[in-house]
């Protein structure tokens, strides 16, 4: 059997510590889960399994004992690694059949014909049997993703490691990837360790690690994982107990409360951990703004939106509406079409057809867009923002190319750190704050000159389960205190919940448009927003 | 305004807090500029001598006498001339000289005496300047023959040492001030490519034009500083550097010639996408500007072809500009042909650069 043993693994890089140590067993034909937010320690323990990254401890596979990345040279040829990135394995000049004759050279595979059989079923499974000719670089997002897979396939590895395989990839696409999966660990009785963002896919695996800061705060099976937190999960409270979390829906609380118990799911696991170690999350608000009752229901419209780059049309006559008062969820795997939209919604892209209209004005000329640049706020993807200047240097260089009076901008600038709980981070540079405080941050400097509309580019990828969820409870705070209109992209399809509205787009075209309470509606026997989604796609 | 003061602040304190650039900017103006000037040199120095002597040795001990530190090391003897071959093909020996038997018995009777040079000449401009020397030498010998001697009186103009450290280390500076001021410009558009900070940088309701043009004051700024400090610390202070002419007039230069090339910078951070293209395009638009700008050659030294292109190249009037007031003096009025020069091209190249970013705002 294929036995794998890591013994006391640990890894650190120059700064900080990305794994304490950590002791794992498993044998073939199993599949392990790891958890867990960036950072977390999940690609570290892989890197060090697959003795690419050097680490202290001890790992034992297929009776190979290895403690450096020199030692486990042996042990590579039966290992397959995928890293984490759409497609980061592939050659996009290359094609499907000259990646696998590729990837069947470097690995030294005898091309007889059981080799050819076995290639011949990876591409029928992964769906790219008629596209053997078509480069990698012209794919689809899942298409890629399927490729990079079976290539990682072809030298039959005992053990595979798959760090985030369907990271940003579309829900069909992510399906076949587990299939593929299924069907060649049934048969191969492959060893198979699987970082995901996706808690849903975690469910179906056959034990999970749930890691947290560099650690591994719970292992074992989904079910069994569950069982235990089942005795603090309870239904919302409808006011806020001591020692407790609500959110979501949800309340969790160590002590019993009187309160109907709730089926919980493994977030429940990340949520029970952090009441454990921290309390309860600390309360944030937000800071008071006049209502401006001027402002017309509809906020920015768009007709017909068409965006071109030659003959690859990247936006198919979108129409979007976006109201007051409403959280509408831009959803769509890498690839869709989100960036693009979003980009000429805030005029960063000329639009090559269709009408954009922001308050009920038609944006056309250079000046408009810089009216429109003025109403909207932007959070850019991992809440980029400048590195050298400390938080407060950065919200005081926003309040200046915004021109708000500096009397008024240190005003501004402490209630906004009260109201989201950075104070105490102010001098701090941006690296050294933690997710959860970055996120507020990032919000609070592009809110501060008082938008109309917020633009949120995917803010939540890669974000632990807490941080993610207190960053909807803030959205919604702000949503109900602000009354102003927020668009947020992502591709976790489960997100769409905590919507008022979801777009849902597919290769530049919009293939839903409604409500959530709708969607729900109309598809009644959908346990989840995944399962809607998989609808929406198989119409199509 | 406090949108055009807020971003060159903002940069101002990126540039500081980056202690890696700021290093190297800090390092480029001092030591490398130090460097340049003390180490680089093309005198003849410390050239070897082998001789082989088939004479009696009177007089070619006179000659070989006259061969001494710091342009010569003490001359080698060799038995015979094929050992001497053997010692210039091993790169042992530099100069070979070789005295014919009847060397000395010519040289008195003045019947045409021979003294054979074998010279490798790998090392070009040394080997050439040795062979000067040794004419020289043998011109004094040949003095006492002659019936006219002709004293030749040498006033050396503008540099009266011919110290190529004065020369070298100026040359040095203008080539930093050209190489930073692309980069630094180019570097502070394309990190905000790099750190995905572009869009927000976009999305400030600053017109582009004020955005383009703080950013790069900002860094003409920082340009400007490290050439105080060069001139201050190293050129003055280190080199003793004269300056006939005014400093006010050179400060000025530079400032208009750092915006020429902040301009190029603006170009290349509009195709860049990242610091590592950034590098590779500024290798390949700065080397034929230093190349025809007589940095290293002088212009009228060049092919005609050269020659013309070179009246293109902002840098050319900036050194020369540069020249004529350390070493010249020339007085304001009369360096406008300069500041023209850099001004024009300035405006051209800026101008263009401008725009090309421009594009992506």
């Amino acid at each position: 059997m294929n036995r794998l043993q890591v013994r006391e693994v640990s890894v650190s890089y120059r700064k900080k510590t990305g794994l304490k140590p950590v002791s794992l067993e498993a044998t073939g034909g199993e599949i392990i889960g790891l958890i867990g937010a960036d950072g977390a320690g999940k690609s570290s323990l892989m890197h060090a399994i697959a003795g690419i990254k050097s680490f202290d401890g001890e790992i034992e596979f297929d009776n190979h004992i290895y403690r450096s990345p020199k030692e486990a040279e042996k042990v590579k040829g039966s290992i397959g690694f995928m890293p984490q990135g759409l497609g980061l394995i592939l050659y996009e000049q290359l094609g499907v059949n000259e990646h696998l004759d590729f990837f069947a050279d470097i690995r030294g595979i005898k091309q007889d014909s059981a080799f050819r059989v076995y290639r011949e079923r990876l591409l029928h499974m992964a769906g790219l049997s008629d596209f053997t000719e078509r480069q990698a670089g012209k794919l689809s997002g899942g298409m890629m993703q399927k490729l990079a897979l079976i290539c990682t396939l072809l030298h039959r590895p005992k053990l595979l490691l798959l760090d985030e395989p369907t990271t940003g990839v579309d829900p069909l696409s992510r399906m076949e990837l587990w299939d593929i999966l299924n069907d060649i660990i049934a048969k191969e009785k492959t060893l198979c360790i699987v970082s995901t963002a996706y808690m849903a896919e975690a469910t179906q695996m056959y034990r999970v690690l749930l890691f947290e800061d560099g650690e591994i705060i719970d292992k074992g099976k989904a079910g069994e994982l569950i069982e235990k937190v089942r005795p603090f999960s309870y239904e919302a409270a409808p006011e806020p107990f001591e020692n407790s979390i609500t959110i979501h829906g949800y309340t969790y609380s160590l002590k019993p409360l009187e309160l109907k118990p709730k089926e919980p799911t493994l977030n429940a696991v990340f949520f029970i951990n952090f009441l454990k170690k921290y309390g309860p999350i600390p309360e944030i608000s937000i800071v008071h703004k006049d209502r401006d009752e001027d402002v017309p229901a509809t906020i920015m419209e768009a007709k017909g939106l068409t965006k071109r780059f030659r003959e690859f049309v990247a936006n198919d006559h979108i129409d979007m509406e976006l109201n007051r008062g409403e959280i509408l969820g831009l959803l769509g795997a890498n690839g869709a079409g989100k960036t693009t939209f979003i980009k000429m919604l805030l005029g960063l892209l000329p639009i090559d057809e269709g009408e954009l209209f922001l308050l009920g004005k038609r944006i056309k000329s250079a000046n408009d867009r810089q009216m429109l640049k003025a109403k909207i706020g932007y959070v850019s993807q991992h809440f980029a923002l400048y590195k050298g200047m400390s938080v407060r240097e950065n919200l005081r260089y926003f309040a200046n190319m915004h021109r708000i009076e500096p009397e008024r901008t240190s005003v501004l600038i402490k209630e906004y750190a009260d109201t989201l709980g950075f104070y105490s981070y102010l001098d701090a540079l941006p690296t050294d704050l933690p997710m959860g405080i970055n996120q507020r941050f990032s919000v609070a400097a592009a809110i501060m000159h008082e938008p109309v509309v917020l633009f949120l580019d995917e803010p939540t990828s890669g974000v632990d389960v807490v941080a993610r969820a207190t960053f909807w409870e803030m959205l919604q705070k702000l949503k109900e205190e602000w009354n102003i209109a927020i668009l947020i992209t992502t591709h976790y399809m489960g997100e769409a919940e905590f919507c008022d509205r979801v777009v849902l787009l597919r290769d530049g075209k919009k293939i839903a448009d409604d409500t959530v309470k709708n969607l729900y509606q109309i598809h009644p026997d959908a346990h989840n927003f995944e399962d809607i989604f998989l609808d929406y796609y198989n119409l199509n | 305004m406090r949108a055009f003061l807020a971003i060159i602040r903002k940069e101002l304190l990126e540039f500081l807090r980056s202690y890696g650039l700021f290093i190297v900017v800090l390092y480029s103006f001092t030591l490398d500029v130090y460097i340049a000037g003390n180490g680089i040199n093309l005198d003849a120095r410390n050239v070897s001598v082998g001789v082989v002597d088939y004479s009696p040795g009177f007089i070619s001990n006179k000659i070989l006498s006259d061969l001494h530190y710091p342009q010569f090391q003490e001359p080698v003897f060799f038995a015979s001339q094929e050992k001497l071959n053997l010692a210039i093909r091993n790169k042992e020996i530099m100069v070979g000289i070789v005295f014919e038997s009847d060397f000395g018995k010519r040289y008195h009777t003045g019947n045409n005496p021979v003294l054979n040079l074998l010279l490798d000449s790998t090392a070009s401009a040394q080997s050439y300047l040795a062979l000067n020397y040794i004419q020289h030498i043998l011109m004094r010998f040949q003095d006492t023959l002659s019936f006219a001697p002709i004293e030749i009186q040498i006033h050396k103009l503008f540099n009266p040492n011919t110290s190529y450290s004065h020369f070298m280390a100026l040359a040095e500076l203008l080539s930093i001030i050209t190489i930073l001021a692309v980069i630094l410009t180019a570097a502070v558009f394309v990190k905000e490519k790099e750190n995905g900070t572009w869009d927000i940088m976009l999305l400030m309701p600053t017109d582009a034009k004020a955005v383009i043009l703080a950013k790069s004051l900002s860094q003409v700024i920082i340009v400007m500083i490290g050439t105080t400090i060069c001139v201050g610390t190293v050129l003055f202070g280190i080199f003793d550097l004269p300056i006939n002419g005014s400093l006010a007039a050179f400060m000025l230069l530079t400032f208009f010639y750092a915006f020429t090339s902040a301009g190029i910078g603006l170009f290349i951070a509009s195709v860049a996408r990242n610091i590592m293209q950034v590098a590779q395009f500024s290798v390949l638009i700065m080397m034929p500007l230093l190349f025809l700008s007589g940095a290293w050659t002088p212009v009228y030294a060049m092919h005609p072809i050269l020659e013309c292109l070179s009246i293109i190249s902002p840098l050319r009037y900036y050194i020369q500009g540069s020249e004529s007031v350390f070493f010249r003096g020339t007085a304001l009025i009369d360096l406008r042909e300069y500041f023209a020069g850099v001004i024009v091209l300035g405006g051209v190249l800026f101008w263009y650069g401008f725009r090309k970013i421009g594009k992506l705002f």
